[in-house]
Order: structure tokens, then C-alpha cells, then sequence
């Protein structure tokens, strides 16, 4: 058979055509590999809330070979709402531990920035939760995220197509980010970690309460975007008590006892999705971060301290999220 | 310059509220927090102005002799987007938002505004959450149902493309129905009014009161907010008849008792005057709260003043008493 120059130039067209359609699909929607070649992880163990957090937070610490000297280093817990008895919020204990570590650490300020999803009344929630005394008495300054001054922010992945989103003036100036989640469930993600965790950082006054722009562009592609513009330097996930069932706000208190520590923020999410029980590549984001944001396989994770020991029991999820289990 | 720097001194201000001096220092601290360009920012500490803190301090400050109204006003006007909604802040995107409606009510005393004020009632009108579209009810009804709701009853977006929240719903329900006629292309206001008020009903917390408009999910009754509660309550001050509005009001009522944060007990305090509850002693407990002038948040600030002015407040925002 032999080919005419017609149908060449049909044939190419058509290649063109396919190409056209297809590569959004096959093109990577992130612009840049952010995974360090290794990561840290250190587990630690810690029963309670208590004035000891301070010592077992220091020790974790030097397991890193961090530098936060001279630098803006910005605490972002997670403060959602107050319902009492019920383990949402990261606990101010393990706030102030943090901040009493960098300050020791050098570090030129030390601030902590939450924009709460659900309740618009951020002192409130400062006030029931407990922080607002341990602020004022240790001076440290708050920023209310939700209402800091904005800035137009391209975003550095295309899973929403959102293309930029404005945020907080606070975050995009802090040198060090430190993502303090809550070890949770969530009835929309399956879990909210460390990365789930920067939702907090979307302005609620620019786009509403909750932050209701993000559950349409996909709660899961949405984090992905989100942890690729504003990059997290460390997590400390607050797994002392942590949340299973209907999180992210009715839920049941599961005590792990454990503070999750890590240079990596889907390293750390990994290994707290381990912790609860659950496979972490079948959480979309964390599966889909460990592509280009940072490493959840456990030959890349540098685990120190503790060893991931997977619950008798996993967390209980809304039966949505019953295929996370890995028991 | 980040703020204006004439000097603004104390002056009695005729309120009938029991805490005049505070509430003088309030607003000369508010009127302080105005930038040159007219607007107030949301934080003390940030020059960026926004629609929200400029809308409610230019309610608050009113007839106020501190503070410059009409260069409120004028910020006002200036930040319009082309289709008659208001952004959140002058720069932002141009497709509006919930604001839209706070900035027809403090533009409501001024004539030349009414040309704009139109243009935004307009807005308000053709804006609704997405669950007012055919295929969205569609999905909420068959496939999208861990959120208990009824799709048929729509509000208001917090911004467009997105489902009604009640803040936003309860907002644009007080601006509508300021309106004196639905006539000259306003026909529809009547509708909305009611569809937004079947909607505020239909997202109650069981126990009564609301938060941003999820009563049940997964079958979980999720618990209210007392600002979110209050502010829905302004916007039901003439449905006190219904029992999830005096629900309601109950447990504003009880919960204001406790209330920690300025914000939501000066809310409270206006919600509960508008259905004719007691509230001359969280008034006194609001003017007692600690460095109300240090308050960082100027919309708390502002709302605060409100709260101390009652009457002023309420007819700021249509509600007849």
C-alpha cells in the first residue's frame, strides 16, 4: 500500500487532533517536582496534654536538621469550631510547645495564622478553644486568616483550574510554615492531615463560609493546588487525641497518643494515614501529592523515633471512605 | 500614611444606650481606622479596604460628628463593578459577591445613590445558589443527599457558582426588603424574599438557630452559631409567629449569656432586640468586654457601636421595631 501525500496530511491532522484532546489528560497538571529525595519523619510519643509537651516537642525536634534562625516562622494550627468534648482543634498545649521551641530555635518571630472554615467568629472560637489566655499570656501574636490583607497568588498546579486565588499577605511573607493539623477523619476527604490543613489559608471573607468555592472545584484537587503554591517547611500533627468517625466536627475522640513529626508534608500525612490504619495511595491527594510534593513510599521516608504501628483497629470513616482501610 | 491623622476628640453622641462614653470612644476609634481613600480595612493593622468593615462602619457611624460619610459613600460608589454588584475589596474579581447587598443598605440615605442602589438590587435579584438550577436539584435530590436540605428552597451565594449560605441569604433578605415597591422591573422581590426565607427555615439546626446553613449531615445535627443565629433572626424580625423562630430566639437568648467574643454578642444583642427580648444586660456586658478599642477586627468594631445603638442599628437595617 502506498501512501499519498494527501494522506499524510490527513493522517498527521488527525494526530494533531488526538494529541489536542488527549494531552490535558496525560500533561501533568503540577509545574514543578517539589519532592526532596529523602524525607524525615519522627513519631512521638506522648499520652496526654500537659506541661511535658514542651521537653518531648524539643527532643523531636532535634531530629531535624533545621535552621529557622532570623526567620518569620508562621504556626498554622487546625481551629475549625468549638463543640465541647468533641477533639477538632489542635490543642493549644501543643501550640505553645511549638513556638516555645522556635523561639529557642532563633527564630525571629513567631506567629500563629488560622482563617476558621466553619464559624466566622474567630475570637470565639480563640476564646472557647482555649488559646486565647495561653496567647495573651505568652505574647504571641494571632492572625486571623480569614480576614488578613489579600494577594492575587498564581497557583503552581492546575487540578481545580482555578488558575490563582487571592491569599493571605501573612502566609506568602512567613519564611518557615509549619502545618499543625488535627489527626482526623473528614466525611468529604477521608482525612484531614497536614495538607487538608491549609484549607485554613484560603480567605473565608473572599470566599465565603465554609470555604465553598473549594468543595466545587474538588476538595481533592483543590488541597493538591493549594499545597503546591504555599509550601508547608514542617508539620507537627497533634495525633495525642485524635478524631475518627464523622470529622471533621462530629466525630468520636480516638487517643493515639502520638505527635507526628515530619520535613515533609505528605510524608507526614502518609505515615498518620498509616497510624489511623488506612492506605495512604488510596487517599487521592495524598497519592496524587506523593507524584510531585513530596515522598509517602516508606523506602523514601527517614522514619526516626517511633515505628508506624498500624492500629488493631482502623479509624472508623463514613462508609464512603471504608476503602482507605488497609486491615 | 496608613491612616488619617487629624485628631478626633470626645463628643457626646444622643444614644440610648447606658454606656454613652464607650460608645464615643468606639466610634472615634472607628472614625481614627478610616483611610484616606474613604474606606475602612478589616484589620486595624492593614490598609488594604474592604467593602464589609466600610459597610458597617459607615452604618455605625451614621450622623456620627466623627468620621467622614460622605468619603465613605463616595468609596462606596467608586468600587462598583460594571454589573452594579460590589467586589470584596477595590482590585478584586469582578463578578461580585454577598457584600453587594451591605453595601445597598449603607447607601440607603443617600440620593444620589439611588441609581446605584438599583443597579445593586438588581444584582441581588438575578444572583441565587446553585441549587435554584434545574440540574443541581436534580443532583441534590438523587445523588448528593450526606447534607440534609431541600433544594427547592434557595437563598443566596456567598459568591456565584456556589449553593446558598445564610448569612449571605439573611443580607440580601434585609436589602430587599427595604425596597418600597416591587414594581419597575423589582416584580420579583416578593419571591425572593419568600423563597430566601423558606430557605432560612429549611437550613435551622434542629435544636434551633442556624450556622452557615448545615443543620444535619450524615445525620448528624451539626450545632448553631450564635452570629450566624443572629443574623438570620434580623432578617426573620417580622416572622417571631413561627416556632423555629422563636426556637430561635431562645436559644440566642440563652446562649448570649456566655458569649466570649464581641462579634457575636453584639449580633446577639441587636437580633434580640429585634424580636423584643431583654437586652439591656448583655449591652452593659458588651461595654464592659476588655480594650474594646484595641479590637483588631473593624467590622467587630463597627458592629460593636451598632450594638450600642440599638435603635439606630436596627433602622439602619429596615427592621421596624
Amino acid at each position: 500500500m502506498s501512501l499519498t501525500r494527501r494522506d499524510l496530511l490527513i493522517g498527521s491532522a488527525a494526530l494533531a487532533a488526538g494529541a489536542a484532546v488527549t494531552a490535558p489528560f496525560l500533561l501533568p497538571k503540577y509545574h514543578s517536582d517539589q519532592r526532596p529525595k529523602r524525607s524525615r519523619v519522627a513519631i512521638l510519643h506522648a499520652q496526654q496534654y500537659s506541661d511535658q509537651l514542651d521537653q518531648i516537642l524539643a527532643a523531636g525536634l532535634r531530629l531535624f536538621p533545621i535552621n529557622v534562625r532570623g526567620k518569620k516562622v508562621l504556626l498554622k494550627p487546625n481551629l475549625v469550631d468549638y463543640i465541647p468534648g468533641n477533639a477538632i482543634n489542635t490543642h493549644p498545649l501543643l501550640v505553645l510547645a511549638a513556638a516555645e521551641s522556635f523561639r529557642r530555635m532563633g527564630a525571629e518571630s513567631v506567629l500563629l495564622a488560622e482563617g476558621p472554615g466553619h464559624q466566622r467568629d474567630t475570637q470565639l472560637v480563640l476564646s472557647q478553644s482555649g488559646y486565647q489566655q495561653y496567647l495573651r499570656d505568652e505574647k504571641i501574636q494571632f492572625v486571623d486568616l480569614n480576614r488578613d490583607e489579600l494577594i492575587r497568588t498564581p497557583l503552581r498546579a492546575s487540578y481545580t483550574g482555578m488558575g490563582d486565588l487571592w491569599l493571605p499577605r501573612t502566609v506568602q511573607e512567613a519564611d518557615f510554615l509549619v502545618s499543625m493539623p488535627k489527626i482526623k477523619t473528614h466525611h468529604w476527604s477521608g482525612v484531614t492531615l497536614s495538607m487538608k490543613n491549609m484549607f485554613g489559608v484560603v480567605p473565608g471573607a473572599r470566599y465565603g463560609w465554609p470555604k465553598n468555592i473549594l468543595h466545587w472545584k474538588g476538595i481533592q484537587e483543590s488541597i493538591l493546588d493549594l499545597c503546591a503554591t504555599v509550601p508547608i517547611h514542617f508539620v507537627i500533627a497533634d495525633g495525642i487525641v485524635a478524631m475518627e468517625g464523622n470529622g471533621p466536627l462530629n466525630g468520636t475522640p480516638r487517643p493515639l497518643g502520638k505527635i507526628v513529626l515530619a520535613d515533609d508534608p505528605v510524608a507526614a500525612d502518609a505515615t498518620c494515614a498509616r497510624l489511623m490504619g488506612f492506605e495512604p495511595g488510596r487517599i487521592a491527594h495524598i497519592g496524587e501529592g506523593s507524584r510531585f510534593l513530596g515522598n509517602a513510599s516508606p523506602a523514601l521516608i527517614d522514619l526516626v523515633g517511633e515505628t508506624v504501628n498500624a492500629p488493631g483497629t482502623s479509624f472508623q470513616v463514613v462508609p464512603e471512605f471504608r476503602h482507605l482501610r488497609a486491615l | 500614611m496608613r491612616f488619617d491623622s487629624k485628631e478626633v476628640s470626645h463628643y457626646k453622641v444622643r444614644t440610648v444606650t447606658n454606656d454613652p462614653i464607650v460608645l464615643s470612644n468606639l466610634l472615634a476609634e472607628l472614625a481614627l481606622r478610616q483611610l484616606p481613600c474613604g474606606g475602612w480595612a478589616a484589620l486595624a493593622s492593614s490598609s488594604q479596604p474592604a467593602i464589609e468593615p466600610t459597610c458597617y462602619s459607615a452604618l455605625a457611624l451614621g450622623s456620627a460628628p466623627v468620621g467622614d460619610i460622605a468619603r465613605a459613600q463616595g468609596f462606596l460608589l467608586r468600587t462598583r463593578n460594571p454589573n452594579g454588584s460590589w467586589p470584596v475589596f477595590p482590585g478584586d474579581d469582578q463578578e461580585g459577591g454577598w457584600v453587594t447587598s451591605l453595601a445597598v443598605a449603607a447607601l440607603r440615605d443617600l440620593v444620589p445613590a439611588i441609581p446605584a442602589r438599583l443597579q445593586g438590587i438588581h444584582w441581588v435579584l438575578n444572583c441565587a445558589g446553585k441549587e435554584s438550577n434545574w440540574l443541581w436539584k436534580w443532583k441534590f435530590r438523587t445523588a448528593d443527599r450526606h447534607v440534609r436540605f431541600d433544594p427547592e428552597k434557595y437563598g443566596w451565594p456567598w459568591f456565584p457558582d456556589t449553593v446558598s449560605w445564610v448569612v449571605p441569604t439573611a443580607f440580601s433578605i434585609l436589602a430587599l426588603s427595604q425596597i418600597p415597591c416591587s414594581c419597575g422591573g423589582l416584580e420579583s422581590v416578593p419571591f425572593r424574599v419568600d423563597r430566601g426565607i423558606e430557605m432560612l427555615m429549611d437550613r435551622a439546626c434542629p435544636g434551633g438557630g442556624w450556622n452557615a446553613g448545615n443543620g444535619v449531615v450524615y445525620g448528624t445535627a451539626l450545632a448553631p452559631h450564635p452570629d450566624d443565629t443572629a443574623i438570620a433572626l434580623l432578617a426573620l424580625s417580622d416572622r417571631g409567629q413561627y416556632p423555629i423562630v422563636q426556637g430561635s430566639v431562645d436559644y440566642l437568648e440563652r446562649v448570649a449569656q456566655t458569649l466570649t467574643a464581641p462579634w457575636s454578642l453584639a449580633w446577639a444583642i441587636l437580633a434580640l432586640a429585634a424580636h423584643h427580648r431583654p437586652s439591656s444586660s448583655l449591652s452593659s456586658s458588651l461595654a464592659s468586654f476588655p480594650d474594646l478599642s484595641g479590637i483588631e477586627d473593624t467590622s467587630t468594631l463597627a458592629v460593636v457601636c451598632l450594638a450600642l445603638d440599638q435603635p439606630r442599628a436596627l433602622q439602619a437595617f429596615g427592621v421596624t421595631l
